[in-house]
């Protein structure tokens, strides 16, 4: 039986309700999850954690632009099979002519195909029952990639290739399959409507404490609330790359070794300001801002 | 009966057939569906495909369970304080409340009522075992504790659950709801606050001192009526800064990438003779990604002026996250025997050099084809054509409103030449398509 109990998050991950809540109707309904939202939301996170948490297989596919449906189900490897097959020719030469040495396939059969086939995290992810599988940005992949998924997703069944080995799952035992996207591209609308929608909100202040206060349980709860005033501030400035979650936790990071009095200095200073901001010109940016604008400064009363 | 539901998300520009009601009969069957809150969730997850999808999705949710019509520019606040459904609502909350409430808590209290999901029942009972255990008094009130348990679970058993219900029966009972609310002497059985869909009575769980509050549903509800990253921008307005992202990607669809395993065979059969016949198959993995694009751009005249800098704009943001190919020339009103390398029209390139370029270049040209009619003469003409002889993946992109290009002369003359398509992201995306497809008939 599918694991279909709601989940809520575990003390390293804090998942977001109305995630929680889509991530369960995706299970029961044994649809795949796709989740787009800005970068550092934590999208790529929620099966990592789900499966560490409830001792479940993870699969993991990172797509990218060479990204093919062969890849992510199986693909038969031709260039093995050629070479077993000539060295069992080249063996038999050799006995022929009395040499008692032999080339060795690695316990592959040339007759039996199954083991030329290489299993792809999806076959993989099929084969275990109550599994979970990730495919990690989808939207990096080439334009045919999603739709050639369509067909691996709606019928709950591949074929091997060559070997014509059957993998199949019944709707109980679907693994839980999250599929992640950071919008570089539109997918196929009826890609779309294979999978239950949840579009991941950036977080708001108090639901970034506690994200922070997960990473980062010892840290004085002044320093997060100054450095989360900087940040908050930073994205709304309107930056080319606004600073997201990975860059708060990296900046709280380094502020990890100092006395909460020297931190709030050094995060009034900007000190390790490169953490948050990620190009020149945003840097320009902020440097003529805080140079214009004092309320930066003041800026904890604004929230 | 439900069968118009689809229909109402489609007004709305969703995407929503038979399917969707399929769907929602399953999540029904597997029992996700237990409170009017659980509709929206599990419709939101079937429904919603982007965010800009958020806004027009709760509009209709709200038109069509709760007959709260919202008006464009009001808020959400607004279209309830002014629908009969709350005003029904209102006074019976009223009537059991031994208080008065102001309004916005009254608004919130229906928003919680309305978008109460099973998952906060879940909560809240856990969230009482919680406070039970927390409660220092514990000792000294056992009874009154235990009678406070009863009572909700009693309130529970009250609740409306609707998973054994059928999809019919469910939307057979909406419908008469919905007829009810719509005539005004139809009072008594609604939805909202009289245990028909809220599972609790008002005060219920909330008199034993645990928050009922939704999960943000409510709250969720009313910020996308707010905010405009939840309603889709206006596809068919003119290209502006706010909408160049929008643009881009559609445009994206210019991008082809292609990924193969191919058979290196010079290097299988060179290695094959170095093992003395043995042939082993070298494989070389070869991936293309193409994008090369020719923009030629009108900036003559001032009727271009107000384009030519968020057209600059898109292309340059084309250009820095796939750093591609991409030429950028500008010309004035007409194209003769030469093109411009820079804005203010100094350095030049010949037409026989613009030609030059590979016959894979995809050309967009940007203007607004309007010029004075001498302009048009057959040297201009045949110009135009030959560029679009040579790179056979064309189009022009004009900002001016389709709606005068019928009364434009030399629009109608462009027109025949290279395909046109207003200067809008969806007229970007259509240009874009048309492009491709002449490329798939090659």
């Amino acid at each position: 039986m599918a694991e279909t109990s709601h989940w809520t998050g575990s003390n390293k991950y804090l998942c977001d309700p109305a995630l929680a809540q889509a991530f369960h109707m995706a299970r029961t309904l044994g649809m795949p999850l796709l989740i787009e939202g800005e970068p550092g939301t934590g999208k790529t996170e929620l099966p990592i954690h789900y499966a560490k948490d409830r001792g479940l297989d993870l699969e993991v596919y990172p797509v990218g632009s060479k990204s093919t449906v062969e890849q992510f189900v199986a693909r038969f490897d031709h260039v093995k099979y050629l070479r077993d097959s000539q060295i069992e020719i080249l063996n038999a030469q050799r006995e022929e002519k009395g040499l008692e040495s032999k080339l060795t396939t690695g316990g592959r059969n040339p007759e039996a195909l199954g083991d030329y086939v290489v299993k792809g995290p999806a076959a993989k992810a099929y084969s275990k029952p109550n599994s979970v599988l990730l495919i990690d940005e989808i939207d990096k992949a080439p334009r045919e990639f999603p739709n050639d998924l369509l067909y691996a997703l709606s019928h709950r069944k591949f074929i091997m290739p060559e070997s014509d080995e059957v993998i199949e799952v019944s709707e109980e035992d679907m693994p839980a399959i999250i599929i992640t996207s950071n919008r570089e591209q539109e997918l196929p609308t009826a890609f779309k409507g294979r999978c239950i929608y949840h579009y991941i909100d950036f977080p708001d202040q108090e639901t970034m404490t506690k994200i922070i206060d997960k990473h980062h349980p010892n840290l004085d709860e002044k320093v997060v609330s100054v450095a989360l005033d900087v940040f908050y501030h930073l994205r709304r400035i309107g930056l080319e790359r606004a600073p997201t979650t990975r860059e708060i936790l990296n900046w709280l990071k380094y502020m990890h070794s100092m006395t909460p009095k020297e931190a709030i200095e050094n995060i009034k200073g900007l000190a390790g300001i490169g953490a948050l901001i990620k190009t020149q010109a945003d840097m320009e940016k902020v440097s003529r801002l805080i140079g214009a604008d004092d309320s930066f400064f003041g800026s904890h009363n604004l929230n | 009966m439900f069968s118009s539901l689809p229909e109402k998300f489609r007004a709305q520009g969703l995407k929503a057939d038979v399917r969707t009601l399929l769907l929602l009969r399953k999540a029904m069957q597997k029992g996700l569906v237990k409170t009017l809150g659980d509709i929206y969730n599990v419709l939101k997850g079937i429904v919603v495909k982007e965010p800009s999808d958020m806004g027009p999705f709760t509009k209709a949710y709200y038109e069509y369970f709760l007959h709260i019509l919202v008006q464009p520019g009001q808020t959400l606040e607004d279209a309830i304080l002014r629908s009969e459904t709350f005003a029904q609502w209102k006074t019976q909350f009223l009537d059991e409340a031994d208080h008065d409430v102001n309004e916005a808590d009254l608004v919130n209290t229906f928003l919680d009522e309305l978008h109460l999901t099973s998952y906060d029942i879940k909560e809240v009972v856990s969230g009482k075992e919680i406070w039970d255990k927390d409660n220092p008094d514990l000792e000294d009130k056992d009874a009154m504790d235990d009678e406070e348990a009863e009572q909700v679970e009693r309130k529970l058993e009250k609740m409306a659950d609707y998973s054994d219900l059928s999809l019919e029966e469910l939307l057979e009972r909406m419908e008469k709801v919905r007829e009810q609310q719509r005539s005004k002497h139809g009072g008594g059985s609604h939805w909202i606050g009289t245990g028909g869909i809220s599972p609790y009575g008002h005060g219920g769980a909330a008199k034993n001192g645990i928050r009922v509050g939704g999960q943000g549903g409510g709250k969720m509800a009313r910020k996308v009526m707010g905010d405009k990253n939840y309603f889709p921008i206006d596809k068919d307005s003119l290209l502006n800064d706010d909408n160049v992202d929008a643009a881009l990607a559609s445009i994206k669809g210019v991008i082809e990438e292609s990924a193969v395993e191919k058979l290196d065979v010079p290097k299988t059969i060179k290695s094959g003779i170095k093992r003395g016949g043995l042939f082993i198959p070298e494989m070389d993995s070869e991936k293309n990604e193409k994008l090369q694009v020719i923009v030629l751009i009108d900036n003559g005249g001032y009727s271009m002026a107000p384009y030519v800098k968020s057209v600059q704009n898109l292309f340059r943001k084309m250009k820095t996250r796939f750093a591609h190919d991409l030429e950028v020339y500008y010309f004035h009103n007409t194209i003769y025997d030469r093109v411009y390398e820079d804005a203010r029209r100094t350095k030049s390139i010949t037409l026989e050099k613009l030609l030059s370029h590979n016959k894979d270049y995809r050309v967009f040209f940007i203007g607004d084809a309007a010029m004075a009619p001498y302009e048009l003469n057959s040297y201009s003409i045949e110009s135009i054509k030959a560029i679009g002889q040579k790179f056979k993946k064309n189009v022009w992109l004009n900002p001016e409103p389709l709606k005068y290009w019928p009364y434009t002369y030399t629009i109608q003359v462009m027109k025949e030449l290279v395909p046109m398509f207003p200067l809008t992201p969806a007229g970007i995306e259509r240009g874009v398509r048309s492009m491709n497809n002449k490329s798939g008939k090659e």
